[in-house]
């Protein structure tokens, strides 16, 4: 804001930010005060309960698939991660970026559904492909490399949130300076050690953003699972046959509010953080205003 | 010593740093056309030109930052050419940026020690008796943002030097820095080098700054070689027209040549004949040439003596502190100058005919 | 400092090859590019072939045939698809409208240290599951939901406004509500390609808002605007959960399309559908790097 502004307009600007803000947030938190209702969605009475909550964890299938889901999170992670961040330096080495930035950015703009059903297809005829390679070499060893199932699932996970930790990790990673890793290799470090030691601690909270966003958009993602994950269930998969076949029960409302709470914890948690850390950078910023005066 | 050092103990000692047929290329961009260079050991050597001019290129190649398109670069007369910076004897300060933001001033200057698994006392020992020599002592804990600019530098210093490799390569290591600060690091650079005795190698397009420290200087630009020579000679007597207009200020007058007698050849400059030496150079009659002379041996005034004199019209002056240049048109788009300390006791009015002169054999030849 | 080779600094070897580590790792940074050429480029590029392929009862088979296309373009699917593409069309243009002047806000009058921190408020509802949010539209949208209630609590209305949910109004609610942070994100990593005193020099030039708008963010900014609209553009289109459960009768999209037709065991027309889309996408994704290099999406961050 400059200093011959309106502050009325200012503060007007403000407002309008915080309530689309808060309208896109309005029907999660709905979700949430209704699922805390005894009596369920439209009832003239609230009464406040937990029960709904109970009978998500005492749900066998449910637990099923949070386990499941847990899993899928957890390894798509530690994959999609370290690739993303190999991939942010190979684009920031690459001469021509027109392929890297094609790549890790296109999936972005192909719908759930399209990329769901392209990789489900492409699965299939791979796995007809190997079989009949196993048949004609004598080995049943091929079979079922790319059966439906926990593999294909993952496959589609990546595809999705590499996007996401990839831009994440470029962001941080713009504001690295090259030389410090020349200067470690000055100082006999190689390759790995000059990441290692220099480059990665300044860039750990990109890639620890990149972690926590994986692991919720693994978390929330319904399309290409279902389309891909074969024989188990996810999560969201128990989710939406359990509303699409009963409609919205209390307990889906617990469900959905349930893991948006963990969603919101894991968004606060980085707020916060944040603001330690700009907070120890406006101390660095300070420090520079005022440098210590030549001996 | 190591079994290198012994071995160059018994036969003549090869050059620091050696660089034959180098040649740089990015894409169809040419960095760097066949560089031949030789670097002794111990010696204070400087890369100087205009940006862009490929000798930051030539810097970081032999620092193993770059990975050269042709041609061989030789430490101690061996070819690392193939070797990372981190396998060659060169360690390196930057112009910026360089130091570790996470670490400390003393963790910053032990970084290199701790990757030579060197004990945890040994490191804090040499890294602290690093700082005492750059003149940081008392600054060890600090953060590399709590320090200025010119302490930032010295901090890089004093971690490129612990690690006693035998050449210090930097890279235009006070372009950051201002004016004053730039002159008194200069000479503490100067001073280091003279009491650790190594090679440093200096890039630098400040030529002040390339005179102050050098012994010997090399003049790079458009990714050649221009000329390289001790100090004083590149100043005094450059080769090159190039180098007369980049190092020091000199005149720089066309002509073409009218006669050719012996040594001496005369050439028409803005339609009169100036006389000067051939230096063994190959010219001929009618060849277009150019000619240079600095701009402190040239007087205003006086009648001057025919051939090391020229008549123009005075323009007028610049003041610029110690100096003040006269600027004289000698023909229409031709402009010499000359500089003096002493105010003079009457300055012309402008478009006043004055005549400039010079010494003879100040006026020198160039033919490229 | 006269002593060279101190004990402990290991002198610096000679001869030494390239070490094998270093060559190794020069291919394991082409990895993740391998791996998505294999699994995502090579997949979308075979929807073509697969999509002239032979239906057969539960499979396809290899073959040469337009029957998948025909069934497209010769049917109400055709009118469905281009009709999804107008309501996206609107779609992007709301968000555009709705979400673009925050990024602006944000980059020109936000402190800097408080800027990350505002985007993240627009980060979180995109944290929470697209299909909880838009499921959690119906309550908030149907005849008897928050928004109806809160209206005629009001006296604002007498009757509940029934067009909000299962009509293209409510997919169109709906898009806006999942895509809106997109055009924020998009809009916010735009800004970056202008710099602050643009701001200052429009105001010493006397430049306006609409001409500042106009003639120095809009082509500034114009390779993340592109981005940031066509990504809601192809979602609004393939997106399949949106008209499903937010739509009435004739909202249906490509992606509900696709994944029809997957439940329905014909495969060739999934994937006639998905090399549709897939032509459509490179097709805006050319005209958009004709007229602002798309490769300047990523060059604020460098």
């Amino acid at each position: 804001m400059d200093d011959y502004a309106n502050p009325w307009l200012h503060r007007l600007k403000w407002a309008y930010l915080l309530l689309v803000a808060a309208t896109l947030m309005g029907p999660v938190f709905y979700v949430m005060y209704i699922s805390f209702n005894a009596n369920g969605f439209g009832a003239n009475q609230y009464e406040f309960t937990l029960e709904w909550y109970g009978l998500i964890f005492s749900d066998q299938l449910l637990m099923g698939a949070l386990g499941w889901t847990l899993r899928l999170a957890v390894i798509c992670t530690l994959i999609t991660v370290p690739m993303a961040l190999l991939a942010a330096k190979y684009y920031k080495a690459a001469r021509n970026k027109v392929l890297p930035v094609f790549l890790f950015l296109a999936p972005l703009f192909v719908a759930p559904d399209i990329l769901g059903s392209a990789l489900l297809v492409f699965f299939k005829n791979v796995n007809g492909a190997l079989r009949s390679l196993g048949d004609a070499l004598g080995t049943d060893a091929l079979d079922g490399l790319f059966q439906l199932g926990f593999g294909t699932a993952l496959i589609g996970l990546i595809i999705y949130t590499m996007p996401y930790a990839f831009v994440v990790i470029l962001i941080t990673m713009g504001r690295y300076k090259p030389e410090q890793t020349e200067a470690a290799r000055a100082c006999g470090a190689n390759g790995w050690r000059a990441f290692w030691d220099i480059e990665f601690p300044q860039i750990r909270a990109g890639v620890f953003s990149a972690c926590s966003f994986t692991m919720i958009l693994c978390f929330n993602e319904y399309t290409r699972t279902s389309l891909l994950k074969g024989g188990f269930d996810t999560f969201t998969t128990v989710l939406i046959s359990q509303m699409l076949n009963t409609g919205m029960s209390e307990q889906s409302y617990a469900m959905s509010s349930l893991v948006s709470f963990v969603a919101i914890a894991l968004i606060g948690g980085i707020i916060l953080y944040t603001l330690v850390r700009s907070d120890s950078l406006a101390r660095e910023a300070r420090a520079k205003a005022e440098p210590v005066m030549s001996t | 010593m190591n079994a290198l050092g012994t071995l160059k103990m018994t036969e003549t000692k090869p050059a620091a740093v050696e660089v034959r047929g180098l040649a740089k290329h990015y894409g169809s961009v040419v960095a760097l056309k066949d560089v031949n260079l030789s670097i002794a050991a111990g010696e204070y050597f400087v890369l100087l030109g205009p940006s862009g001019g490929g000798k930051t290129t030539l810097l970081r190649t032999i620092g193993g930052f770059h990975r050269p398109t042709h041609g061989q670069v030789l430490l101690n007369g061996v070819d690392v050419g193939h070797l990372p910076p981190d396998k060659r004897t060169t360690s390196m300060v930057f112009q910026s940026y360089a130091l570790f933001p996470h670490m400390t001033v003393l963790q910053n200057v032990g970084y290199g020690l701790k990757i030579a698994r060197m004990g945890r006392d040994a490191i804090r020992e040499k890294s602290a008796a690093a700082l005492e020599m750059v003149g940081l002592t008392g600054f060890a804990d600090r953060k590399p943002h709590e320090l200025s600019g010119g302490q930032q530098q010295r901090v890089q210093l004093a971690r490129a030097m612990v690690l006693n490799r035998d050449i210090l390569l930097l890279d235009e290591p006070l372009a950051a820095l201002d004016a004053q600060l730039r002159k008194d690091m200069c000479l503490e650079l100067k001073h280091l080098q003279e009491k650790v005795g190594i090679t440093f190698i200096h890039v630098t397009h400040n030529q002040e700054e390339a005179m102050t420290v050098a012994d010997r200087i090399a003049l790079i630009a458009d990714g050649e070689l221009v000329e390289h020579g001790r100090a004083r000679d590149v100043y005094r007597a450059p080769h090159r027209a190039f180098t007369a207009s980049f190092v020091g200020e000199n005149n720089i007058l066309r002509g073409t040549i009218r006669e050719v007698d012996g040594d001496d050849v005369t050439v028409d400059v803005a339609g009169h004949p100036v006389r000067t030496g051939r230096r063994g150079l190959a010219v001929a009659r009618g060849a277009a040439v150019t000619l240079s002379i600095r701009s402190e041996l040239v007087r205003m005034g006086g009648p001057g003596e025919a051939l090391h004199s020229l008549p123009g019209r005075y323009s007028e002056s610049v003041y610029l502190g110690l100096t003040t240049s006269h600027i004289v048109a000698l023909a229409p788009g031709t402009d010499m100058v000359s500089r003096v300390v002493e105010d003079l006791p009457q300055v012309p009015e402008p478009g006043a005919p004055v005549v400039m002169s010079w010494s003879p054999g100040d006026l020198r030849l160039h033919v490229d | 400092m006269t002593v060279r080779n101190i004990e402990g600094v290991a002198p610096v070897a000679a001869p030494l090859r390239e070490p094998m580590r270093e060559k190794l790792a020069r291919w394991v940074f082409a990895l993740p590019l391998a791996f998505m050429l294999l699994f995502f480029a090579l997949p979308m590029a075979l929807t073509f072939v697969f999509s002239v392929f032979e239906r057969t009862m539960f499979w396809m088979e290899p073959g040469f045939t337009l029957f998948s296309y025909e069934n497209f373009f010769f049917s109400a699917r055709l009118e469905n698809f281009l009709s999804s593409m107008y309501y996206s069309g609107i779609a992007v243009i709301v968000c555009f409208v709705l979400g673009f002047p925050i990024a602006v806000f944000l980059r020109k009058s936000v402190p800097q240290v408080a800027q990350h921190r505002v985007v993240l408020l627009f980060i979180l509802p995109f944290m929470v599951s697209e299909i909880i949010r838009v499921f959690a539209l119906r309550p908030v949208l149907q005849r008897n939901g928050l928004v109806n209630t809160t209206l005629q609590n009001l006296g604002l209305i007498d009757e509940p406004i029934t067009a909000l949910l299962y009509t293209h109004t409510g997919v169109i609610i709906g898009e806006v509500m999942s895509f809106l942070p997109f055009i924020i994100f998009s809009g916010f990593l735009a800004m970056e390609a202008v710099p602050k005193y643009i701001f200052e020099v429009c105001d010493d030039l006397g430049a306006g808002p609409v001409r500042r708008f106009l003639d120095v963010i809009l082509p500034l900014a114009a390779p993340g605007i592109f981005a940031g609209c066509t990504f809601i553009f192809v979602n609004g289109l393939g997106v399949a959960l949106l008209p499903n459960i937010l739509g009435g009768a004739g909202a249906v999209n490509a992606g509900l399309i696709a994944t029809q037709a997957i439940a329905a065991l014909d495969f060739p027309l999934a994937m006639a559908v998905s090399a549709i889309m897939m032509t459509t996408l490179m097709a805006l994704l050319y005209i958009g790097h004709r007229l602002f290099d798309l490769t300047k999406i990523l060059s604020p961050i460098n």
